[in-house]
């Protein structure tokens, strides 16, 4: 179980609504946004736990996005979602304290695993 | 630089280098071979030519004044003595005249004696003549019978008066004998006593003294008087009493040497009392000479045919003409091979820089397609996650619905939708890495852990097609210095190559080796069933893949080749069919490639 609000943040709308869809289905709470500015408002609206970030989006690059949110509250776990498949944003995106990475197509089992994870870690915090 | 060779392009042009039809390109390539033949030749050629000619010219020129010179010193020789001779002569006679006896003179008897005693030192003598101032003649020596004579009006009289002295050309006297006469006049103090001794000589005499100073050096030597009338005989160039054949039969009676020239003659020297000619005379080149006899009535000719060192200078152009053709020769020999030798080095320049321009090319649009790869697999990432996404969602909410008519075949073919997606995700993340910008990090790496690890990662579908994995590692292998990635990726490739060939139920076998100070082996052995002759050339290319469709990507090992050749190494592969396969890829122990693998990627 999640306990923590999911923020979907792509601005690729059909996957951002499936997914979420998706994972009310399996009882999590789960919001999108199509914008990293919408994105950065809902923070404050919705107060989310975690935020599934998409790398790559035309008004603010996702690393941008990713800094923000942690400006804004450290705890709040980030999975980027990369389509890119290179290790270099990766890798640059952990430094940014993204808390991992996945690649898109997304693996839906693998990514509610890396959620669980990150919950686990911000209740322990 | 074609600027400069402007000019040079037009006398030679450059061989063609882009590929046209090959007898196009043959013409060029052979049009230069020749314009090269044809610079080289004339460049090489100049100087021997050149010099040739000017130590021709210049040895001939020397050898010419050398014959000049020796020609006048001959002659000089040969006057002074002629002069000297006839001086003698005329001492004589003058000796006679001025003796004291004047008395002694007209006696018959006495000049007789006189007759005779000159005759014994000079027997050509014939006969001495006294004639008095009247002109009268008063005594007689000699074998004719000659009637007393008045001389008076006589030219050769009034001028052995004037001069004292006479010397009179030869002429045939009686008897049809050659002779010439020397006059002297007598100058006593009394006036009776005044006398002139007329003295007759056989030619003999002269021609006997022309033939002891004969030294042989002239082909012909003889002398002539005013009229070219030859004085004693000549061996070739006319007969005694004739004209010289030398000289014009319409040339000028005269007192000047040039006077003797015949038109066509080229005058070698002209100075007072000496000329030399050179003419062409029965087809044969001969230099002559004319010079004055001082005080006597006559010429002296000597005629020289050919070179005196005619032997010598034929040598030297023998000699000339040999080394001139042998250099020539060999020049044209050497020149023709090298010429070919470049022109074939340059076609064989062209033809590898063509090839080294196509396989860039090629490279070139492996790389534009790597990219286009990229650019469309990235492009498709993003409905691929939509797709997956919905048919997940569709599945999900299956999972939860009752069943209803064709339920079953709407989970089955979510399903499908789903497979296919995971397919082209496979795809798609294959593509990318094919043209992937990644950052490499060059480090010391330990082959055999890195072959462990990539293992670890296959080992469960490995194992799930009992497919059993043995090493067989040498453990002093050197750390190599390369890049991790790429190094896993390349092992990863062909392991899983190995895999799906295997299929089911077999053995791979890994091993490590240590070849040389600079270079490790992996071996990469299964024994799956084998790639067939034809196959094996092709199993590199790009897309080049024997599964079926839609089972692999055929990026696989172009991939690895080239990674492989970016780590410095070299990859090769055996295989038999029904018995298995073997890679072996052999990594430098240390590239300097590896150390700018970041740029270059």
């Amino acid at each position: 179980m999640i306990n923590s609000k999911v923020l979907v943040i792509d601005d690729e709308v059909e996957f951002a609504s499936t997914l979420c869809q998706r994972l009310k289905l399996r009882g999590i709470v789960a919001f999108d946004v199509h914008s990293g500015s919408e994105g950065l408002v809902s923070l404050v609206k919705m107060n989310p736990g975690i935020v599934i970030l998409d790398l790559k989006m035309p008004d603010m690059s996702g690393l941008d996005v990713l800094t923000k949110i942690k400006e804004y509250d450290p705890t709040i776990e980030v999975i980027m979602l990369t389509g890119h498949g290179s290790t270099g944003s990766g890798l640059e995106a952990k430094e940014k304290g993204a808390f991992d990475c996945i690649m898109k197509p997304v693996d839906l089992a693998e990514l509610v695993a890396k959620m669980k994870t990150a919950d686990e870690k911000r209740s322990k915090v | 630089m074609s600027q400069e060779s402007g000019w040079l392009t037009k006398i030679l042009p450059f061989p063609p280098c882009e590929l046209g039809n090959p007898k196009a390109l043959n013409k060029g390539y052979k049009r230069f071979s020749r314009g090269l033949c044809a610079i080289l030749t004339i460049l090489v050629l100049i100087p021997p030519i050149i010099i040739s000619a000017l130590s021709h010219n210049q040895y001939q020129q020397l050898l010419e004044a050398e014959e000049l010179d020796q020609l006048v010193l001959n002659l000089e020789v040969a006057q002074s003595a002629i002069e000297a001779f006839v001086g003698e002569l005329k001492s004589v006679v003058k000796f006679i005249g001025s003796s004291d006896c004047y008395k002694k003179l007209l006696n018959p008897k006495d000049l007789e004696k006189v007759l005779l005693r000159m005759q014994k030192e000079y027997p050509g003598v014939v006969d001495i003549q006294v004639i008095e101032s009247d002109g009268m003649q008063k005594a007689y020596a000699g074998p004719y019978e000659l009637q007393r004579h008045d001389y008076r009006n006589q030219r050769w009289y009034k001028e052995v008066l004037e001069r004292g002295v006479y010397i009179s050309h030869i002429f045939s006297g009686f008897r049809n004998v050659p002779h010439f006469v020397i006059a002297v006049s007598r100058n006593a103090t009394p006036e009776e006593e005044k006398c002139v001794l007329r003295v007759t000589i056989n030619a003999s005499t002269l021609q006997d003294f022309v033939d002891t100073i004969d030294s042989g050096y002239a082909d012909d030597m003889f002398m002539v008087d005013s009229k070219h009338v030859a004085q004693t005989e000549p061996q070739k160039y006319g007969v005694l009493g004739g004209p010289c054949v030398l000289h014009d039969k319409h040339a000028s009676e005269g007192e000047s040497s040039q006077d003797y020239m015949s038109k066509n003659d080229v005058i070698l020297i002209d100075s007072p009392g000496v000329a030399v000619f050179q003419k062409i005379f029965d087809g044969q080149r001969i230099n002559h000479v004319v010079a004055d006899l001082l005080n006597t009535p006559w010429k002296l000719v000597m005629v020289k045919e050919r070179y005196l060192y005619a032997n010598t200078w034929m040598l030297f152009k023998i000699r000339l003409v040999i080394i001139f053709l042998s250099c020539t020769i060999v020049a044209c020999f050497v020149i023709v091979e090298i010429s070919h030798a470049l022109t074939n080095h340059i076609r064989v320049l062209n033809k590898k820089r063509q090839q080294l321009y196509s396989e860039a090319e090629h490279t070139d649009k492996l790389a534009s397609i790597g990219r286009l790869a990229a650019g469309v697999a990235h492009e498709i990432n993003n409905p691929l996650a939509i797709i997956n996404q919905k048919a997940g969602l569709v599945e999900d909410l299956m999972e939860f619905s009752d069943d209803f008519p064709n339920k079953a075949i709407i989970v089955e073919n979510v399903g499908g939708i789903q497979s296919s997606v995971e397919r082209c995700k496979t795809i798609t993340h294959r593509l990318l890495g094919f043209a992937r910008q990644n950052d490499v990090v060059t480090e010391e790496i330990d082959v055999n852990s890195t072959l462990r690890e990539v293992v670890e990662f296959l080992a469960k579908e490995a194992t799930y097609n009992q497919i059993k994995i043995e090493f067989n590692l040498c453990d002093s292998v050197k750390k190599i210095w390369s890049s991790r990635g790429p190094l896993q990726q390349v092992f990863l490739n062909i392991i899983n190559n190995a895999i799906d060939a295997i299929g089911n139920g077999g053995d791979i076998i890994l091993s490590s080796k240590q070849i040389n100070e600079t270079t490790l082996q992996v071996t990469i052995v299964d024994d799956g069933p084998g790639m067939p002759a034809e196959v094996l050339p092709h199993i590199f290319e790009p897309f080049f893949t024997t599964k079926e469709t839609g089972k692999g990507t055929g990026l696989g090992l172009s991939i690895t080749y080239g990674l492989v050749q970016k780590l410095g190494g070299s990859i090769k592969v055996k295989s038999k069919l029904g018995k298995g396969t073997i890679f072996r890829i052999a990594l430098p122990v240390r590239h300097s490639e590896s150390e700018r693998f970041n740029s270059k990627l």
